[in-house]
């Protein structure tokens, strides 16, 4: 699969709804980030979840690098400090448009 | 913050936590779930698993430049090399940490840390089972949002200039940080470098020292 | 302060937390809650990132035999295909708050592995409790 997004690009996590299951952590939500890395293929969450390790669907992943003081009101620590965390394509948008 | 003298003790009845293992592995073995033996083999590839797996990466990263950048560019076939095969004990990994191990470099600007902020996900092969409170909620809810506090509980603290990195493992990655190597080591061996590369040092919750030794903590260790 | 004094110190806040006053809404079943009050109790229980919490000791405890066979039983399962772990993960949620946070770690890992397999239909419910019944009969005579 070719991945949509390359290192680099400004990404926003989606915030859809989230019933039951979710590998997409709420405090990346609607947060803009950074494209540091590719990930291999995977199953998403969603179907691996439900019984579909070998049948579900697969999307590019990738590590996405937030600034902390982006993330949390009032974060405690300094400006330089990060967050890595690694969203599926489809929880991400181009950062600038809406979708 | 760990105090490793003093383990938490369960009480002497029998737990129905163990009725509830015996009884469900009893019925999976009979029902043909799994067999005795696959849970015997897996037994043993779960006892020998442990940190001195991760040491002696990093002990080899520090003494051996080109070793270290394979180990950087990719982390499950250079830990080969120490002798960890990502895809034991089942041929194709284990079901829980998957096969797509990732190093991360501590550098003068840059400190890394690990957490999963969703369950516990932890890199098993190369450290052996997490330390209990690695999976508690209350390190899962602060690690991701006040890293330079919980650190500073460890007796880590980093000043304005160096990057806190954190890292939480939400999907099939899985990470072990690689310390800079102290101060004062010059001239070890890999042997000697390995016994101060604890496991709390690649978690990222504590910093090799020279002068650390087994009587102490497996986080004590904020020295240069 | 001394050691003896933090200590007195923590029992005292300790306690007073305990008894520092509360409303306790009861969740009986209410006949209507507001969409913020839906959004709280559908949230993915496991996502706790970010969440408020006080420092606490980190406490180190090591496995006990039952724990290392419930990580290797759930493991096995995965490893000949009754599940994959990120069913665990999701069985886990399922428990609803009061299970996820009022059991010990492992102590979780076996009640969904247990529920999941009964759910699959893998095992039947009822041998399931049957066994627990056996096994515990048989290990009280082994421990006399």
């Amino acid at each position: 699969m070719t991945p949509k997004f390359k290192v680099g690009d400004r990404v926003v996590v989606k915030d859809q709804t989230s019933l039951f299951h979710t590998r997409t952590q709420a405090f990346v939500r609607n947060q803009e980030g950074t494209v540091v890395e590719h990930r291999p293929d995977w199953v998403i969450p969603e179907d691996e979840a439900f019984d579909k390790l070998e049948t579900g669907r697969k999307e590019p992943f990738y590590v996405v690098r937030f600034k902390q003081t982006d993330l949390w009101p009032r974060y405690t620590g300094f400006a330089v400090d990060t967050l890595e965390t690694e969203c599926a394509e489809g929880w991400l948008r181009p950062a600038g448009k809406n979708e | 913050m760990s105090d490793p003298h003093k383990p938490i003790q369960a009480s002497e009845e029998i737990s129905e936590f163990e009725v509830l293992e015996l009884a469900l592995r009893e019925l999976a073995i009979e029902k043909g779930l799994f067999s005795a033996e696959d849970h015997r083999r897996f037994s043993e590839w779960a006892e020998s698993i442990g940190p001195s797996n991760g040491s002696k990466m990093v002990a080899k990263a520090w003494t051996d430049p080109e070793f270290k950048k394979r180990l950087l560019e990719n982390g499950t076939e250079a830990s080969k090399e120490v002798g960890i095969d990502w895809t034991d004990p089942t041929g194709t990994g284990t079901p829980s940490d998957y096969t797509f191990f990732y190093v991360l470099e501590n550098t003068p600007q840059v400190h890394n840390v690990i957490v999963c902020t969703l369950c516990s996900c932890y890199p098993r092969p190369v450290l052996g089972m997490s330390p209990d409170w690695y999976r508690t909620p209350n390190y899962r809810r602060r690690m991701v949002r006040r890293p330079r506090e919980v650190l500073a509980e460890f007796g880590l603290h980093f000043p304005s200039d160096v990057e806190v990195r954190v890292h939480d493992s939400n999907q099939k990655s899985r990470f072990m940080v690689m310390p800079m190597r102290p101060e004062g080591t010059d001239g070890w061996t890999e042997e000697q470098l390995e016994k101060i590369v604890t496991r709390d040092t690649m978690i990222g919750v504590a910093l090799p020292s020279a002068d650390w030794d087994a009587s102490k903590a497996p986080s004590a260790g904020g020295g240069k | 302060m001394t050691t003896a004094d933090q200590a007195r110190f923590q029992t005292l806040t300790d306690g007073l937390a305990k008894i520092a006053p509360a409303e306790h809404d009861v969740q009986d079943s209410p006949y209507t809650i507001t969409n913020a009050q839906y959004d709280v109790l559908r949230h993915v229980l496991h996502d706790v990132g970010g969440q408020p919490a006080l420092s606490v000791p980190y406490l180190e405890k090591g496995e006990e035999a039952w724990e290392m066979n419930t990580y290797v039983t759930c493991e096995c399962l995965g490893w000949r295909g009754a599940w994959n772990s990120e069913m665990r993960r999701r069985a886990e949620v399922d428990l609803g708050e009061t299970q996820y946070f009022g059991y010990p770690y492992y102590a979780r890992w076996l009640t969904v592995a247990a529920k999941v397999m009964v759910d699959k239909g893998l095992i039947p419910l009822d041998e399931l409790c049957d066994r627990i019944d056996q096994v515990r009969d048989r290990l009280q005579e082994e421990r006399k």
